[in-house]
């Protein structure tokens, strides 16, 4: 698997980035260095390990469906928030 | 001063303390800390950049935060208030804890207090600086990859990293979720053992909390217990000659002290460094989609809403937590899941068995905490060179083990050399008091 400025292109998309032009040869060249680097994994030998992984193998724990909320922290978020009214952010126009 | 004896101040006491540690900061070059803020009374606890403290600008060492102003508290700042301390200064960190120097912080670096032109470690940095240089008693770190251990490593001071769920990451602003744990940063293992116990126990609004019984650990430090301690020699082979002679010096050292040596081996770790940053970036890119620029930090306005998404994110991430997210992305798009990420869980889950085996029979294993000591200033700057450097620390988040770092010696430009025990998940207990016994035999020696 090589790192390329296609792949590149298609990780930015994904990642909503842009990498500077000036940067680019180096970002793939650092990417495509670690990539080639984890795919050691590949000379373990894993077959028969349980692909899900959970640090804890309890269920995610329960609790009563009870509404729990402080209008504080949202007041402060819309408060700092670099363009809010009333209870909304504000961003430029999605709709035509 | 010691945060015990701290914790023994009436207001008055505390009050000059605080005065002492403001001078010393104001005074200070090392930039440890990013700002003096306060919060409430107590005894004053230095507090990393991402640790949420209500009404302070925190920001994780990125410009994508400046603005944001922090509407609650962590729980382990709570927890601070309800034992008679408080959070005191914002410590420098690397951006998002995403490195091994501090050196990616928005905020410029901080240099190690024992050789102005090193690394102080990171992502921990700063909270490592404070603590050697006396501008902090106490403070807390977070240790996702060997954020708080390689940092007190390299700066000669105490760092612990609970078992996963020990301590609540509610208000820790998230890098990689299954690996970050909050610990405290000391000047020797009983105050860790304290502050520990402070932070520690179930909350339920952090879902992968630990709901298990607490017991305080400090109360029951006990320096002479027999213990059957593991090392790994193969390992050493990645380590640099003075680290190797610290090893063998805390073999000695804890030989002296009567524990059984027992020698084990454990899987190459060049399997848990790509297992770390295949999982670190998957898990990174997801909690960094929250990052737009329209509900908090900082925006770079824009025409179309996709242009402030890509610009706010374009400009305020740095270099390091670009390329984590690219990866991340990368080693979860469709094509790549089931080689790279799925790979990895797999990988994990050998390496937490083979960790589980390994605990049937020694109570700890001795580990270096980084190959070298403190780098020279852009000594790491390649990326895929500072990931082999976290060798010795990811193994320890992969499986959601406890661990503690210790001073162990120094080399001979006098930079400090710091060891690791490690523990079975939830025997912080045996941990600290393995710890205990190999500080107090070290200063016997």
């Amino acid at each position: 698997m090589r790192v390329d400025d296609e792949l590149l292109s298609r990780l930015e998309k994904l990642s909503m980035l842009k990498i500077d032009e000036s940067e680019r040869t180096e970002c793939i060249e650092q990417l495509d260095k670690i990539v080639s680097f984890v795919q050691n994994l590949s000379s373990l030998d894993t077959d028969g390990v349980d692909e899900v992984f959970a640090m804890n193998q309890s269920a995610t724990a329960l609790r009563l469906d009870e509404p729990r909320s402080s209008s504080d922290i949202a007041d402060d978020i819309l408060k700092n928030a670099p363009l809010s009214e009333d209870s909304f952010f504000i961003v430029p126009k999605i709709i035509e | 001063m010691k945060l015990r004896e701290a914790l023994k101040l009436d207001s008055s006491g505390i009050a000059k303390l605080k005065d002492e540690l403001r001078a010393k900061v104001d005074n200070s070059l090392l930039n440890a800390f990013i700002s003096l803020d306060e919060a409430g009374d107590g005894v004053p606890i230095a507090i990393k950049d991402n640790i949420q403290v209500k009404g302070w600008s925190v920001t994780a060492g990125s410009k994508i935060l400046q603005g944001y102003i922090s509407p609650y508290n962590a729980t382990v700042i709570d927890k601070l208030k309800g034992a008679g301390l408080c959070a005191f200064g914002r410590t420098n960190m690397d951006e998002f804890a995403m490195g091994s120097t501090t050196e990616s912080s928005y905020y410029g670096k901080t240099l190690n207090p024992h050789d102005n032109s090193c690394v102080p470690g990171g992502s921990s940095g700063g909270s490592a600086a404070a603590v050697a240089s006396g501008e902090a008693i106490a403070a807390l770190g977070s240790d996702t990859g060997g954020s708080i251990r390689q940092p007190a490593a390299y700066c000669g001071i105490v760092g612990m990293k609970p078992t996963y769920g020990r301590v609540s990451r509610y208000g820790l602003g998230a890098y990689a979720s299954s690996l970050d744990q909050i610990g405290p940063m000391t000047q020797d293992v009983e105050d860790a053992a304290l502050l520990y116990d402070i932070i520690s126990g179930y909350d339920q609004n952090d879902s992968t909390s630990a709901d298990v019984e607490y017991e305080s650990v400090v109360d029951k430090l006990d320096g002479n217990r027999v213990l059957n301690i593991g090392i790994t020699p193969s390992h050493l082979e990645n380590a640099a000659p003075q680290i190797q002679k610290a090893y063998k010096k805390a073999v000695k050292a804890l030989k002296d002290a009567g524990h059984n040596i027992v020698e084990c081996t454990l899987l190459d770790p060049k399997y848990d460094i790509s297992a770390y940053y295949i999982t670190a970036t998957a898990e990174a890119t997801t909690n960094l989609a929250r990052y737009d620029g329209v509900r908090y930090g900082r925006r770079a306005e824009s025409d179309t809403l996709e242009q402030l998404y890509i610009n706010s994110r374009s400009e305020g991430f740095g270099d390091e937590v670009k390329r984590r997210i690219l990866l991340g992305n990368f080693v979860l798009s469709s094509g790549y899941y089931d080689a790279y990420y799925i790979k990895a869980q797999k990988v994990r889950r050998v390496i937490k068995d083979e960790y589980a085996k390994l605990f049937e029979k020694v109570d700890l294993i001795l580990s270096p905490v980084a190959p070298t000591t403190a780098p020279k200033f852009g000594a790491l700057s390649d990326p895929l060179q500072m990931y082999l450097s976290d060798i010795y620390t990811i193994g320890v988040n992969l499986a959601g083990l406890p661990a503690i770092s210790l001073p162990v010696n120094k080399d001979e430009d006098t930079l400090p050399i710091g060891l690791q025990l490690i523990a079975a998940p939830y025997d912080e207990q045996t941990l600290f008091d393995g710890a205990l016994s190999l500080e107090r035999a070290l200063e016997t020696l």
